[in-house]
């Protein structure tokens, strides 16, 4: 906090003090004070609260006369206090001088805000503790900010990885590569459900061409993503089972005579043209799919 | 309070019910009764019941939905869930929630056009 | 009061089903989950509240926000003085009825959550905690 004032810079302030203003405590009391950005305390030696600032009131919520004599602890989320996290950091900040992370914090109303804070141990010319010193700073808004550009980046990502298109109205396609873990099958149910409700496409192509080989946990998902297309009132056609997908789900004990299959993509639209010309836009749940 | 709630008119030779966004217990438990006493009254081929604006179907609706429909098909009707909304869809297969001898289109319209059409076959 | 904050409802009459899901739904939102997620969250404690409300005849929830790796998440409890659950296990098992059809719910509840704990005695009553974080790729 002190701030090296040059000679020069000195005889130019417009604040005439005696002195040096560097040693001016009453200006440094002044400037912590009336901060708003920063939290700015003085901690005990146990992590007691012993100064305020209106930087800590604006982002902590508490008045000074509520929190001064209260551990620092108040201020940390409930899965935090049962892991000792205020003794863990008091203890650091003993030890090597300084702590300092980023994490979420609690205000006086319960909310959640992400901080940066910097804990400081203050010793005396003998090197006894004295306490510490901690600066808080609310960075929930950077945070924010990065989240949003993380969900964008991921949002595209997950577009390249489970592309929904539309290839004909009435028709929605979704090439799938690799294997389909829960998570996946997660994103692609949730892409598929939405693009064909907001299209109103009654037939669904799950094209398999990319999967070079199917295991149980892929077959399941894709039957579980059949079923729940079928709740929307839509159909969908599993396209691309090649002859070795074909042994490889027999011997895997797979029952697939609820789905329409075709071995190729071509084969697949077909079929759903097909459909779509019956004009038959109702999906019985039971025995459902034919062939 | 209860059967208020959900709407039932009579279209072309269709029952069709619309159910709120999140109806109590006991006005599920109404949409049995309503809807067997109308197909009763209006000889109706069959129900159609629009879910569109349904948030949040558990194991006791989608329940009630099954024995309704169920029921329908006693009477010798049909019963179409129209416009289920994709997260009810999804978490509706993760629970494992079956519905039974129901029909589904994705919307109104469509379920409507179903009427003189037979039941998909194959 | 922003529903961040962790709180508690009663549950004792078949209304206050409603309420539980209105609750779960503003607090899930308000946590940042995903409508599919929120529809999740919703379900289950649709299913918790009916539970209580069936079995126990009243009980409460209680709601709060946590965080696990950096990401938010929620925890949902519900706890009542019923007549608590014989048989833990077999009422956590796929497919377990109690006769009335459907069962207490607990298998799908368990699959929609991240985590579901239990603790429940015979005459004294049952405890039910429900946690779900979010997901990076949301």
């Amino acid at each position: 906090m002190k701030s090296r004032v040059n000679k020069a810079d000195r005889d130019k302030s417009s604040n005439r003090v005696s002195g040096d203003i560097s040693s001016n405590t009453e200006l440094l009391q002044r400037l912590v004070n009336t901060v708003k950005d920063y939290a700015i305390l003085l901690l005990d030696t146990e992590g007691r609260v012993l100064t305020w600032n209106v930087g800590a009131e604006r982002i902590k919520g508490w008045k000074a006369d509520e929190i001064i004599g209260q551990p620092i602890s108040k201020f940390y989320a409930p899965e935090d206090i049962e892991k000792g996290k205020m003794e863990q950091e008091l203890r650091e900040a003993a030890e090597k001088g300084r702590f300092e992370d980023e994490s979420w914090r609690v205000r006086k109303d319960g909310t959640r805000f992400w901080a940066n804070v910097i804990l400081t141990a203050l010793r005396d010319e003998n090197g006894k503790l004295l306490g510490f010193g901690k600066v808080t700073r609310d960075l929930t808004e950077r945070r924010q900010n990065e989240e949003r550009i993380k969900k964008q980046s991921l949002e595209i990502l997950e577009m390249a990885t489970v592309p929904v298109v539309q290839v004909w109205e009435g028709i929605v396609l979704v090439p799938i590569i690799g294997t389909l873990d829960s998570q996946r099958t997660q994103q692609l149910m949730e892409r598929l459900l939405n693009r064909v409700t907001e299209t109103g496409s009654p037939v669904a192509l799950l094209d398999i061409t990319g999967v070079s080989t199917i295991d149980s946990q892929t077959a399941q998902h894709l039957i579980e993503t059949t079923s729940a297309v079928r709740l929307l009132g839509a159909e969908v056609i599993l396209t691309g089972v090649r002859p070795s997908i074909a042994q490889t789900l027999v011997h895997l004990g797979i029952d697939l005579s609820n789905v329409i299959t075709r071995s190729s993509l071509a084969a697949g639209l077909q079929r759903a043209f097909n459909l779509l010309n019956t004009t038959v836009t109702s999906i019985p749940q039971n025995n459902g799919g034919g062939k | 309070m209860n059967a208020e709630n959900i709407s039932v008119i009579k279209v072309r030779e269709l029952l069709m019910v619309t159910m709120p966004s999140d109806p109590d217990d006991p006005t599920i438990s109404a949409l049995q009764e309503k809807v067997l006493n109308a197909m009763e009254r209006h000889e109706a081929k069959g129900v159609v019941l629009d879910i569109s604006a349904v948030e949040t179907l558990d194991s006791f609706f989608a329940r009630t939905i099954s024995e309704t429909a169920q029921m329908v098909t006693l009477m010798g009707g049909r019963t179409i869930i129209a416009g289920m909304r994709p997260a009810v869809a999804v978490t509706a297969t993760e629970l494992g929630l079956t519905l039974g001898t129901v029909e589904t289109a994705l919307n109104v319209d469509r379920a409507l056009d179903m009427v003189n059409k037979p039941e998909k076959q194959a | 009061m922003t529903v961040t904050s962790p709180g508690e409802m009663a549950i004792k009459t078949e209304g206050d089903i409603v309420l539980v899901r209105r609750t779960a739904r503003e607090v899930a939102m308000q946590t940042g989950f995903g409508a599919t997620d929120v529809t999740r969250i919703v379900t289950a404690s649709s299913e918790m509240a009916r539970n209580i409300f069936k079995y126990a005849g009243e009980g409460c929830m209680r709601w709060r926000t946590s965080e696990r790796d950096g990401l938010p998440g929620i925890e949902l409890e519900f706890e009542d003085h019923g007549p608590g659950i014989a048989d833990l296990n077999l009422a956590l098992q796929e497919g377990y009825t109690t006769g009335e059809g459907l069962g207490m719910g607990l298998p799908g509840a368990k699959r929609l959550m991240d985590e579901l704990e239990i603790r429940s005695q015979v005459g004294k009553g049952t405890k039910v905690v429900l946690r779900k974080w979010k997901r990076t790729l949301q």
